[in-house]
């Protein structure tokens, strides 16, 4: 199987675009993937897909105006021809006196390809994933059990008219298991580089397990409890924290925490939350968008509410460096794509264990904002919700709804797990969550089903 | 890319594909974001390519590819029986597809301007403008407008010989203000959050009036920032249509969606409350709630002539008179509920993924009078609109919903503005405490280009036309 994206050959196509009459910069950024995704519920195969898709971004500027045009066409003509509607609508544009212009190498920084690259897994096949998704589904032992087995490589390039040159690739495997038993859910997942380390037997019988103990679920009373919070539930906040307010453009239009608590003890100080793509268990590539070198960048450091992450733009609007967060797009401005939380020490029996009186979450479903500039957000829990009295998981729980301030919850940190876990998001390759366990004193929930 | 489709097609067959289709698209999208004079965003987007979905030993393969040559098109189609051999080693039950009509046929959305035939200027004129005046009202912040066109040309070819060509056309645009004081952030939105999209010509935007709704807008924002919060209570609530939209959405489209309902979305999107076996005697509802499934609705983003599996678009009903009545299918669910057909539902977003059940149009049908009629008659409740926030369990009844913007009720009338309105409930029990709806002068179709479902994720558009309506002893507030 051939690779994504080959750099040689993006490279001699857009030779021709890099060099376009009538433009004073011009910028080529793209994305390749081949990817393979197996769904099964019901305990079998029900949908199952191979797709393989380019995606290339021309970005044009002349005089401060700056337009785009994209296609999934890796030929000549098909790219001379986004580059030319790029600079008939850059000449219909307004110059925009902010225009930072595009990166030279030099400012771009040093950016050595991260390559977590796994070649089988890129060569995984539909048997390959198939013979997987049955591993899973005859370890949930008994279960009805859903989910996905995902294999995909995904490689990523910038290329500018100021000679700027960066390249980047990783594979993703990815698998899920709900198991069902008399109508109460369990769940397992795994994200990481090589499709090798997944243990489906691992996966299918934890989730087995947490369901066949989810039966019989009673009502909980809605208020303030102590809980304790499994990786995938804590990267469930995480992914809309980052949303609510990482980014400079966010601080800059007053959306963000950081607009009016920047500087602040906002958490306990444990908690240190980063954009940090070179961590271990990150899936990412080491440049943004604008093919600036990503930095590493806390933005809440021991507790304290520090920077927001940035772009060309956006720190030269606010005089911060540029920290390499570029999305591609204006509209939405820089983001953090690789959030982490960095784990405490001990293990997630160890948080339970301190609890006299609390809830264990397994994970959270429909996160969403209710206020960005407080981080305030509501969900559901889902897929194995239970007690925790003196120590130890009790009885199983019907699913609760929060609305909780994420800063509010953090304020009340009193553990973190040694090891974290890898989750990725739902929209596309780009980007991971990773997370440990975590023990909060404090986190709202307003309302229980079966109440 | 006839020849590369049925190319696809007989590869396929020859290979042990029992059933075979084919489908190419092309897409055009233009989107165009500005921030008060500043141009955020002008790109344009082309994309082609086609995917080739089969049945082998009775389970589903598929597999998609940019590159438009023929022999690309037999490779695809034989990696598609290889996923669909590698499917049937772990499946559970033969696929089989209820009977539809071949249908041979070519379908456009009618449009009286074509959106990308507009010069870039005016449509930068006019998003700059309704920012420009929304930035000079004191008190506001940034403010931004956007703007984004859909072109599509879908073909179809499947092994029993339907033949398609489709061109959608989608247009929408929406403007933006925040108002920041030293205490908060408040934003108003219009025509919603997700702006006013419709199936339509670039008169869609005209009509949406961006510049006349912008300094009402603004002027709405700022005066958020001084509004209390909304109360914590049980009450009467009236929502408007655009609330009414994502009501519709979130509590009736998606639990009656048959994938969900069968368990076959269980592990990413939920399934529903509702089974199959409810289908004729679940209360859903108050006697005034009538819901339609309709892709012949004129305007709107669920309007089509085939879907991507070659079925003809209807109308059908959810629910009547209260009481379920119907499910959204697929040719192979409705076989698994031994239906005689397919009421057609099946979408794909772009080229390069495998259909699933999606939205059309779900309607929910008028009753009688206005807003003002809905409201004259409450002493004492709140009024809301405009989507800020949803939220709902993974079983579709337990949701918690916010609106930009809410207003006491006192006596029949509007009073003071509240700010952070927000208000839960239980999806069966919300929608049969509803006693009133807004007549036919106030239903309105509004359009959701944001819809997401599936894995790989796709992110479809759908349409809900709606009127305001009311509900008795609803848990509004929900603070902290």
């Amino acid at each position: 199987m051939s690779p994504p994206l080959d750099l040689d050959v993006l490279r001699s196509v857009a030779a021709s675009v890099l060099e376009l009459g009538g433009a004073d910069e011009v910028e080529v950024v793209a994305s390749g993937s081949i990817t393979g995704l197996t769904r099964y519920a019901n305990s079998g195969i029900v949908q199952n897909t191979a797709r393989r898709e380019v995606r290339v971004h021309v970005r044009v500027a002349t005089g401060g105006r700056v337009a785009s045009a994209t296609t999934n066409q890796l030929d000549v003509k098909s790219l001379s021809a986004a580059g030319a509607r790029a600079r008939a609508a850059a000449r219909a544009t307004p110059e925009d006196h902010a225009y930072p212009g595009m990166a030279n190498p030099a400012e771009a920084g040093v950016a050595d390809p991260l390559l977590r690259f796994d070649q089988a897994t890129e060569a995984a096949t539909p048997a390959d994933r198939a013979a997987t998704v049955a591993a899973l589904i005859a370890a949930a032992e008994g279960a009805s059990s859903a989910g996905i087995v995902e294999t995909g490589s995904h490689a990523y390039a910038v290329l500018n008219s100021h000679g700027l040159e960066r390249f980047d690739a990783f594979t993703r495997a990815n698998a899920t298991c709900l198991a069902e038993v008399d109508g109460a859910t369990g769940w397992a997942e795994r994200s990481l580089t090589a499709l090798e380390a997944l243990d489906p037997e691992e996966l299918g019988r934890r989730a087995g397990r947490a369901a066949a103990a989810a039966r019989a679920p009673v009502a909980a009373e809605p208020g303030e409890r102590t809980v304790v919070l499994a990786p995938p539930a804590v990267a469930g906040l995480l992914e809309y924290f980052a949303y609510t307010g990482f980014g400079a453009k966010e601080v800059i239009e007053g959306r963000s925490f950081l607009t009016r608590r920047a500087g602040q003890a906002v958490a306990a100080e444990m908690v240190t939350v980063a954009d940090d793509v070179f961590h271990d268990a990150s899936i990412g590539i080491a440049f943004d968008l604008e093919g600036c070198a990503k930095q590493r960048v806390a933005v809440i450091d021991r507790g304290i509410a520090t920077g927001p992450v940035t772009d060309r733009r956006t720190a030269r609007r606010l005089g911060l460096p540029n920290t390499g967060h570029s999305s591609g797009s204006g509209a939405w401005g820089p983001y953090a794509f690789n959030v982490v939380l960095y784990g405490g020490s001990g293990s997630l029996d160890d948080l339970v264990a301190g609890v006299d009186d609390g809830i264990f979450v397994t994970r959270f479903w429909y996160v969403n904002v209710l206020d960005r500039p407080t981080a305030l957000l509501t969900g559901m829990t889902r897929d194995g919700t239970f007690s925790i009295r003196r120590g130890e998981l009790a009885e199983p729980l019907h699913n609760l709804r929060f609305a909780q301030g994420v800063l509010e919850a953090l304020s009340t940190c009193e553990g973190l797990s040694g090891t974290a876990e890898c989750a990725v998001p739902e929209w596309g390759p780009l980007g991971s969550v990773v997370a440990p366990a975590a023990r909060l004193g404090s986190f709202s929930f307003s309302a229980s089903r079966g109440r | 890319m006839d020849e590369l489709l049925q190319e696809a097609l007989d590869a396929a067959s020859a290979a042990g594909a029992s059933y075979a289709d084919a489908r190419a698209v092309e897409t055009r999208t233009e989107a165009i974001a500005v921030r008060g004079p500043t141009v955020e965003a002008v790109d344009a987007s082309d994309s082609a390519g086609f995917g080739v979905r089969v049945l082998v030993d009775g389970a589903w393969g598929y597999a998609a590819s940019a590159l438009l040559e023929v022999a690309e098109a037999r490779a695809v189609a034989l990696t598609a029986v290889q996923v669909a051999r590698a499917s049937a080693s772990a499946s559970r039950h033969p696929v089989e597809l209820v009977p539809e009509p071949v249908h041979v046929d070519i379908w456009s959305t009618p449009v009286r301007r074509d959106p990308f035939s507009v010069a870039l200027e005016d449509k930068l004129a006019l998003l700059t403008g309704a920012a420009e005046a929304m930035e000079r009202v004191t008190g506001v912040h940034v403010a931004h407008a956007g703007m984004d066109l859909l072109r599509s040309v879908t073909r179809l070819h499947t092994s029993e010989g339907t033949r398609l060509v489709q061109t959608i056309i989608h247009s929408g645009a929406g403007i933006e203000a925040t108002a920041v004081d030293e205490h908060d952030t408040q934003t108003r939105t219009y025509p919603g959050a997700r702006g006013g999209f419709a199936s339509g010509g670039y008169e869609v935007i005209e009509d949406l009036d961006l510049l006349g709704a912008a300094e009402r807008t603004a002027e709405e924002a700022v005066a958020l920032l001084r509004a209390p919060e909304c109360p914590d209570e049980i009450a009467t609530l009236v929502l408007g249509g655009n609330q009414m939209m994502l009501q519709v959405h979130e509590s009736v489209g998606h639990p009656t969606e048959l994938d969900r309902v069968l368990g076959i979305e269980a592990a990413f999107a939920g399934k529903s409350f509702v089974t199959a076996a409810d289908a004729g005697g679940l209360r859903y509802g108050s006697e005034l709630i009538n819901i339609t499934a309709d892709a012949t609705t004129p305007g709107g983003l669920g309007t089509f002539g085939y879907d991507d599996e070659g079925v003809a678009a209807q109308s059908i009903d959810l629910v009547r008179a209260g009481v379920l009545v119907g499910f959204q299918t697929s040719r192979e669910t409705a076989a698994l509920v031994g239906a005689a057909r397919s009421n057609g539902t099946m979408r794909a977003e772009g080229w390069e993924n495998f259909p699933i059940i999606r939205m059309t149009n779900i309607n929910l049908l008028p009753g009688e009078g206005t807003l003002e009629d809905l409201i004259a008659d409450v002493d004492h409740g709140f009024y809301m609109e405009t989507n800020r926030s949803w939220s709902i369990d993974d079983r579709r009844e337990n949701f918690q919903f916010g609106c930009e913007v809410g207003y006491e009720i006192r006596n029949g009338r509007l009073a003071r503005l509240v700010k952070n309105p927000r208000y839960t409930g239980n999806t069966p029990v919300f929608w049969k405490s509803c006693d009133a709806l807004a007549g036919a002068s106030e239903w309105r179709m509004w359009g959701t280009p944001n819809c997401g479902k599936g894995q790989p994720g796709q992110t479809m558009r759908v349409g809900h036309g709606t009127v305001p309506a009311r509900f008795i002893g609803v848990q509004v507030g929900v603070g902290r």
